[in-house]
């Protein structure tokens, strides 16, 4: 037997990757027949789809410009707020959350950030419309914490990959603790943590835009509406809208980050 | 002192710039969404009085949780399942190495961005109104939503693998799609397997709020408690779902670190 | 810059340092060292070269007995009154050590860290004097002219001299340089060398210097000091080893690895 090992050890690997397909198609079908998607069902999906799809045309653009582009500033707004406010918590917890720096204090701050990224924004905006009333606030707010826990596990990444050489000289100077993270780790770290921020900013939008369902302002509410009561003229006008704006959002942002990363 | 340079100025227009850009752009803002602490802190009270009515959660809900639980995790499976399939050639052809022709590359990178425009639940609501209210509305959803999210990741992943092999296959001959399979899948098998777990993840965090436009799952009956402003029931779910979301994660998490 | 020559003394008294492994990196060392002094310090790796200088400045802790910085015992435990020594004693890394994001000037205003006040430190407001003395000791190696520029685009000679900028800034009573030209090309090492015995000799700042290389060791040295594992085993004057000695200090024969200019060997 032990002189077959070598010959044994990729017909194991094949098993393996069979077995898993086996169980992928095995939880596929059960969840095909539990949602009772069945293959009659199934075949009628692309009419439906391009049935429902040519009442999209034409876009009704004045509803688009009157009504649609207000409510994707409050979602760009919205986000926005929210990325400066998990910006500003993320900074010091990604500092905290560094295993190289703070051992015993790092793992508390990556249970926080944890249990913060499990969140869907949506359920926290659920629980902070009721609190602060209605509207975009209640949007930015959830998001802001929402993004903390990402941010704060990225932040701590970055801060654990830098050069430990420099806090070591700052500490042999006599600066302190605090200012060795000041000037040996912030110039180190920043660059990568703001393009970690607009990274965030481009996905807060696409979270802000869906905000609208529970109520805490964007676009989200409209299209939820113009689908609703079926005028879909209007709701083109919304995709349409929303599409172009996060293009050219992700374009610029992209650009920027590249630019810091290597500047 | 002869060789000292005077210290060069700041670019003052880029700085001044950049710090206008940030503080207009936030004051826009925090004035647009009607940012205020004092209505944040008036509001409090209303606040705690809503923590007290979510506390303690009612457990005694937590059976009439299992069904629509397990249809958002079929809805999560059939979602990773069907985009990930759909997403290969979507990948394969966006990957400037491996693409048929300039043309192809360029009307799929850009349906490929376009489809990463549209947040997931946009989606929902639009195969909601296509297909009817359901489970399968969301499965739709997440279908499409996985596409966006594995092909941008995978098909940057297949730009930059070993160029030897898909050329050593067509130079005995092969097909363009031979090439694909036998030259540049293999190699980025292990990418596509973490990536397809990483959108298993997202798609059960998104399965969780489908039903709050009525694309079926557990947001379904979240929706109805928050309209009856069930508050004990609400935080019951939440709680739910936030455990079952820690676990799949921690779970998806251990299988991609021990692919790597 | 103010001339310290009446500072720096350094004494070790039945010192030891075992690290928590095991290892032993400081055995029964007593050794006094005066103001103004330029030692170097020789052995193999692993003899206790670094351990020796960074117990002065506090990096490594004692595990019996004390070091003294100009009779007050170097503070066993971090804080306040470490950091106080600790700017009194500049320290040369042999990889620099410097914030490569930064400008050669903030580099070397992170000597002036422990002498302003720490708000204006955090807000990074320098008040003119302190801009003055570290524009000054960029002067003192001359690279006064890389005052602007982004510390990565240095080459490690240049890196090297805003690392002793750094250190000067201090205005410190001692200088620790730990091997500080270990990764350093031969005409750059000997330029660091000149660099750190001059200073030596025109500020009458004590300076320990670790080294590897024997050659350089007899060159630059005024006195030289030889640790094999950890225990003092030559002390005495760079004009009168022997390579007898160094054969002691090392407990082998040694080879061209051990000098940087191969002709002086044999």
């Amino acid at each position: 037997m032990s002189t077959q090992t070598g010959l044994l050890q990729p017909q194991k690997r094949i098993g393996w990757a069979t077995w898993a397909t086996f169980i992928i198609a095995a939880l596929f079908l059960w969840s095909l027949i539990a949602i009772e998607f069945s293959p009659g069902r199934m075949i009628q999906v692309p009419a439906q789809v391009a049935r429902v799809l040519s009442f999209f045309y034409p876009a009704d653009m004045a509803y688009g410009w009157s009504a649609v582009l207000p409510a994707i500033m409050e979602s760009i707004q919205i986000a926005w707020i929210g990325t400066i406010i998990a910006a500003i918590l993320s900074l010091p917890l990604a500092l905290f959350g560094a295993r190289t720096l703070f051992p015993r204090m790092a793992r508390l701050v990556k249970l926080i950030s944890a249990t913060a990224r499990a969140f869907p924004e949506i359920l926290l905006a659920i629980y902070f419309v009721p609190i602060v009333g209605l509207g975009a606030f209640a949007g930015a707010l959830a998001i802001g914490i929402s993004s903390v826990g990402m941010l704060t596990k990225l932040g701590a990444e970055v801060v654990e990959s830098i050069d430990f050489g420099p806090v070591e000289a700052v500490e042999a100077s006599g600066g302190s603790r605090i200012l060795a993270l000041r000037y040996a780790v912030v110039p180190q770290v920043l660059p990568e943590i703001v393009a970690h921020w607009l990274f965030r900013f481009e996905l807060n939008i696409r979270a802000s835009a869906v905000l609208g369902v529970v109520g805490a302002g964007g676009v989200g509410g409209v299209l939820l509406n113009t689908l609703r009561y079926r005028h879909f003229e209007k709701a083109a006008a919304v995709l349409l809208l929303t599409i172009i704006v996060v293009l050219v959002i992700d374009m610029v942002s992209g650009e920027i980050r590249r630019k810091i990363i290597r500047g | 002192m002869s060789a000292v340079p005077a210290k060069p100025p700041r670019n003052w227009l880029a700085w001044g710039g950049t710090i206008a850009f940030l503080v207009a752009m936030t004051w826009w803002s925090a004035h647009g969404i009607g940012f205020s602490l004092t209505e944040l802190l008036c509001n409090l009270a209303g606040g705690s009085r809503l923590l007290q009515e979510s506390w303690p959660p009612d457990f005694a809900f937590l059976p009439r949780l299992y069904e629509p639980f397990m249809e958002t995790i079929n809805i999560a499976i059939i979602g990773t399942v069907v985009g990930g399939i759909l997403s290969i050639p979507v990948a394969v052809l966006a990957a400037r190495n491996l693409t048929l022709g300039r043309v192809t590359w360029f009307v799929d990178r850009n349906f490929m961005n376009i489809l990463r425009t549209l947040p997931d639940l946009f989606w929902a609501m639009l195969f909601a109104t296509a297909v009817g209210f359901g489970p399968v509305a969301g499965a739709l959803a997440l279908s499409v939503f996985t596409v966006a999210v594995i092909s941008k990741l995978w098909s940057e992943s297949l730009e930059a693998i070993d160029m030897g092999m898909p050329e050593a296959v067509r130079a005995v001959g092969g097909t363009w799609l031979q090439m694909v399979q036998f030259g540049a899948i293999p190699q980025g098998l292990q990418h596509y397997v973490s990536y397809a777990l990483y959108a298993f993840e997202l798609n059960v965090r998104a399965s969780m709020v489908l039903g709050l436009v009525g694309a079926g799952g557990i947001g379904m009956i979240l929706e109805v408690q928050r309209a009856n402003f069930e508050y004990e029931r609400v935080s019951m779910i939440i709680l739910a779902v936030l455990v079952a979301v820690l676990i799949i994660e921690q779970i998806s998490e251990t299988i991609r670190r021990r692919l790597e | 810059m103010d001339n310290n020559s009446n500072q720096g003394s350094i004494r070790f008294s039945d010192a030891n340092i075992v690290y928590p492994n095991g290892t032993v990196g400081m055995k029964d060392l007593n050794l006094e060292i005066k103001p103004g002094e330029f030692v170097v310090i020789v052995g193999s790796s692993g003899a206790g070269k670094s351990t020796l200088l960074r117990a002065i400045n506090g990096l490594n802790k004692m595990t019996s007995g004390t070091v003294e910085v100009d009779g007050e015992a170097v503070p066993q435990k971090d804080g306040r009154e470490l950091r106080l020594l600790r700017k009194r004693v500049g320290m040369i890394f042999q990889d620099f050590r410097l914030v490569k994001r930064l400008t050669v000037m903030s580099n070397v205003l992170i000597g002036r860290l422990a002498h302003v006040p720490g708000w204006r430190a955090m807000l990074n407001l320098w008040p003119a004097h302190d801009k003055e003395v570290a524009m000054k000791a960029l002067e003192r190696v001359s690279i006064t002219e890389k005052a602007w520029v982004k510390a990565s685009q240095l080459s490690g000679g240049q890196q090297q001299r805003v690392g002793i900028a750094r250190a000067l800034a201090q205005e410190p009573a001692i200088i620790l340089a730990d091997e500080p030209v270990a990764s350093l090309d031969p005409v750059t090492t000997h330029q660091i060398m000149q660099d750190l015995v001059r200073i030596n000799r025109e500020l009458g700042i004590t300076t320990l210097v670790n080294l590897h290389f024997l050659d350089l060791a007899r060159k630059y040295g005024q006195r030289i000091i030889g640790l094999r594992f950890g225990e003092l085993v030559y002390d005495g004057s760079a004009k009168t080893v022997t390579d007898e000695d160094f054969r002691d200090i090392y407990g082998r024969d040694f080879t061209e690895d051990d000098v940087l200019d191969e002709d002086v060997v044999g």
